[in-house]
């Protein structure tokens, strides 16, 4: 039981992730009909930067180790800024380079192109810190917290809230705000939204930057779990684009629960055999999508004839 | 490319590989040269699934681990020998490739990129944990290659066999692809109700470029396996399935020469920047991130551009005499009703476009399905090709029962259509549009059709003669080798005509063939639908534009809220008081104070 309540906090933890990355690809889907093949890459920066800039505040080189003292909340916090905004920032260039030659062309250019990105964003990283990973303290310590006999991980509660207050924030954004509105217009008619005065091309940007500083959000917050280094991003993208799809890749709310069910199937295919998580995982969503092809939340698209 | 510089480059290409020796090249030079095979067998599978069929794939590492490993497992655990493992591992491929389209041919976009991309890792991780069958990272030692006379192979002989299957997939890429099944491919990638009402089923073609692609790309695996001697669970991971796609879209997806270009270029990048990693995987990115920008379609597609600028295409007329279908004469003159329609129901949740609606339909006559907006005239047609599956109620053709039936079944039997929204293959020639309508009627097999038998060269003259006669018939023929979307736009919709017509119908149900047209198109239209009624095809029109309506029609059909409201012969129409109401509108009392006189 506590085996089971163990797994399920740090399923929980993990798929908050997924999720966070997973409403990024639904807001860029949503506007342009693509998405970031590439947003592994984009935890890389995510997880780094901040951490960088802490060592180098405290004098120590970029690509050193900090200790539990030097990682206060307040740094960690400052730190967390840092990789958002740079990680957004660099949505931006994304969007330039690898969408927006691309944009409703159809055909699979730009998952090639984000792919492309994301290859030269892993390697500069590779070239800047270099291949070896990078040990991060918790704000909150390494000691481990005992609810009802489980032994949690305070970063997987920090996570856990985090994520899901950035994700109800999101939500009520998209919903209740004028940017949701436009962004909402754009997403079901580009044109239409051009004509009644929304700057379509603006609304895309702020879409990737969302995007982009959310897959950064995503690897500071899972820096402290798997330590921060260039090699992190390509198994947790590839799970939280999962997320999506079987989720439902229009739906945002439909990606935040893709991502908690497969953070906790994994979690829990875990705790039985360690090595079946990904064939488990995998088979499960072929099956998923053969049933709903557009995922569990997501719309279905009827071609009208 | 014409015959004779298609025939001179593969000599070219075969002079070179025979010479191969005697460049004095040493194992490093050969090792790429197999490479360029191998990587182009893979990619031209691929391209036949994504580039012809429209579909996409990054799961293709999975099918080469099946070929690989069916190579090693059969040669080493079963002991067969490697010519037979060859053989199998092209088979357990076809398999796998059946089995990887069942739940691809359902999904679509990013779901089916999805569904690939988990077929791949599955795999992936099936080979490196499963240990006791599949050795993981340790691997299999000492697979052995195939032998001619006793010698194996050497580096060299890998060259000239890998060589060999190259020239020999081409080939029969090339004579399936310049056939009926390459047109179906196409004709599911641009528009798949309209590839559906021509009697392709999409499924079946989906299915078929998928099993392609899965024996090209276990072929390549399996040569890797025997060529190496030594496989592990290393070589199958993600990145190679993306490799395998970048190799046919950098090289130009949907033409024949792009795997070639992508192989042929990629490897040799590959090769030469092997010395400097970080360079190697910056120019990767780089590649990836600005050639399509460059290039949409690739370097074969920029190289196409260029030569068609340098010789523009000639239009190239068939030399054996053609039979429009136009011009067939009724053997007997068809009678009956040809079409029973009882209580047809369908609704989507609360909106009833067809409500329990009944007709039937006078073979060799004309008829026209008239109503306001949204009386549900659309979905009736579609329900009756089996675009649309009824909810309830029975549609009798000739004797058999289609309601709930696929349109490629429906197409089939002789029902075919036009689509009020053009659906034209766009890219497609005129001719080849045509062509796509006579699909059912050519009679080739695979089997032909791949290794360019006679029969299958013959059957295609013929059909061809015969499109580009129903397309002079049409007034077409000038234009016949432009593709579909350049045609202005009352051409395009006398091509849609065109394209149901070749298919030989017995019905033909036309939505809308008049929107759009200007008077003298319309009138023009009049006169077809004339003689395609004498050339004893039925007809069902939905119209708009009452003047041809009523010029044409022998019995005109009135819906409106997915009733049917009346019919009869045009003349009664035009005076029945609720058809005036349907369309004019009648407040009550006036609809009473009619009916009470």
């Amino acid at each position: 039981m506590t085996a089971f309540l163990q797994a399920l906090a740090s399923g929980l933890a993990l798929g908050a992730i997924y999720g966070l990355i997973a409403l990024g690809f639904n807001i860029t889907y949503a506007t342009t009909k693509t998405f970031n093949f590439g947003q592994g890459a984009f935890l890389v920066p995510g997880s780094l930067v901040g951490v960088s800039l802490l060592l180098l505040a405290v004098g120590k080189p970029h690509f050193g180790n900090l200790t539990q003292a030097e990682m206060t909340m307040t740094a960690y916090v400052l730190a967390t800024i840092a990789s958002v905004v740079v990680v957004g920032a660099i949505g931006i260039a994304l969007y330039y380079c690898a969408i927006k030659p691309f944009v409703g062309a159809g055909g699979l250019n730009w998952v090639l192109s984000t792919i492309g990105f994301g290859i030269i964003m892993q390697n500069t990283a590779l070239a800047i810190w270099g291949p070896a990973s990078i040990a991060v303290p918790s704000p909150l310590g390494s000691e481990v917290w005992r609810i009802a006999g489980a032994g949690i991980r305070p970063q997987e509660v920090l996570i856990a809230v985090v994520a899901v207050a950035v994700m109800v924030g999101l939500d009520i954004v998209l919903r209740k705000t004028r940017f949701g509105k436009a962004l909402r217009a754009v997403a079901f008619n580009p044109q239409a939204a051009a004509i009644v005065g929304i700057n379509v091309e603006t609304i895309v940007i702020l879409a990737f930057v969302i995007s982009s500083a959310l897959a950064g959000l995503a690897g500071i917050l899972i820096a402290p779990i798997t330590t921060a280094s260039v090699f992190i991003g390509l198994g947790i993208a590839l799970k939280a684009f999962s997320a999506a799809i079987v989720g439902g890749l229009t739906s945002p709310r439909g990606c935040m629960l893709g991502g908690f069910l497969l953070g906790v199937v994994e979690a829990l295919v875990g705790l039985w055999r360690a090595e079946m998580r990904e064939i488990t995982i995998f088979l499960l969503i072929i099956i998923v999508l053969v049933v709903r092809p557009s995922g569990l939340m997501g719309a279905r698209s009827v071609e009208k004839i | 490319m014409p015959a004779l510089a298609h025939a001179f480059g593969l000599a070219v290409l075969a002079a070179g590989l025979a010479l191969v020796p005697f460049f004095g090249l040493n194992d490093f030079y050969l090792q790429i040269l197999f490479t360029i095979g191998v990587n182009y067998l893979a990619a031209a599978g691929l391209n036949v699934l994504v580039g012809y069929a429209g579909q996409k794939s990054l799961g293709h590492a999975g099918l080469f681990a099946v070929g690989a490993y069916t190579a090693a497992i059969a040669n080493i655990e079963w002991g067969l020998s490697p010519w037979l493992s060859l053989l199998l591992a092209c088979g357990f491929g076809a398999v796998f490739g059946l089995v990887i389209a069942m739940p691809s041919v359902r999904v679509s976009g990013p779901s089916l990129a999805m569904v690939t991309i988990g077929f791949g890792i599955v795999v992936e991780k099936i080979v490196t944990e499963w240990t006791d069958i599949f050795k993981g990272q340790a691997g299999f030692y000492g697979i052995n290659a195939p032998s001619i006379a006793g010698v194996s192979f050497t580096n060299l002989h890998w060259v000239w066999f890998v060589g060999a299957l190259c020239i020999a997939t081409h080939l029969m890429l090339r004579s399936l692809l310049a056939g009926r099944y390459g047109r179906a491919f196409l004709a599911v990638q641009m528009a798949e109700p309209a590839a559906q009402s021509v009697g392709i089923s999409v499924v079946r073609a989906k299915t078929l470029a998928f099993v392609i692609s899965a024996v090209t790309c276990a072929l390549a695996g399996a040569v890797v396996a025997q060529q190496n001697q030594y496989f592990n669970s290393d070589f199958i991971t993600f990145n190679l399935s993306i490799f395998l796609l970048v190799v046919v879209i950098f090289g130009g997806s949907g033409s024949l020469y792009g795997p070639l270009f992508g192989a042929v270029i990629l490897t040799l990048l590959d090769a030469w920047l092997a010395r400097w990693p970080a360079l190697q995987h910056f120019t990767y990115g780089a590649l990836l991130l600005f050639s399509l920008y460059l290039m949409p379609n690739g370097i074969a597609g920029a190289v196409s551009g260029l030569a068609a600028r340098w010789r523009p295409r000639k239009a190239a007329p068939s030399d054996i005499p053609g039979h429009s279908a136009l011009a067939a004469t009724p053997s007997a003159a068809a009678s009956g009703e040809i079409l029973v329609v009882k209580d047809l129901y369908k609704a989507y949740g609360g909106i009833v476009p067809v409500r329990n609606v009944s007709f039937a339909i006078t073979a060799g006559k004309v008829h026209a399905l008239i109503g306001p907006n949204g009386a549900g005239k659309t979905t009736l047609l579609n329900l009756l090709s089996g675009h649309v599956a009824p909810d309830g109620g029975s549609i009798r053709f000739e004797g058999h029962e289609i309601a709930g039936w696929p349109a490629h079944r429906v197409a089939t039997l002789g029902i075919a259509r036009t689509f009020q929204n053009l659906k034209l293959f766009g890219e497609l020639s005129a001719l080849d549009n045509v062509l796509l309508g006579a699909h059912r009627h050519i009679e080739t097999g695979f089997a032909a059709s791949l290794l360019g038998l006679p029969s299958s060269r013959s059957a295609e003259a013929t059909a061809r003669a015969d499109a580009l006669a129903l397309l002079a018939d049409l007034g077409l023929g000038e234009r016949a080798h432009e593709p579909a979307k350049s045609l202005p736009y009352g051409l395009q919709r006398r091509l849609e005509i065109a394209r149901a017509l070749a298919s030989k119908p017995k019905l033909l149900l036309l939505d809308e063939p008049a929107a759009g047209l200007n008077p003298q198109e319309t009138h023009e239209l009049g006169e077809v639908i004339r003689r395609i009624q004498q050339a004893g095809v039925t007809v069902l029109l939905i119209e708009h534009h009452m003047d041809l309506v009523m010029g044409i029609s022998q019995h005109v059909l009135v819906l409106d809220y997915g009733a049917l409201i009346a019919e009869g012969r045009p003349e009664a129409i035009r005076r029945d008081p609720k058809v005036i109401a349907a369309y004019l509108g009648a407040d009550d009392d006036a609809a009473l104070t009619g009916d009470a006189a």
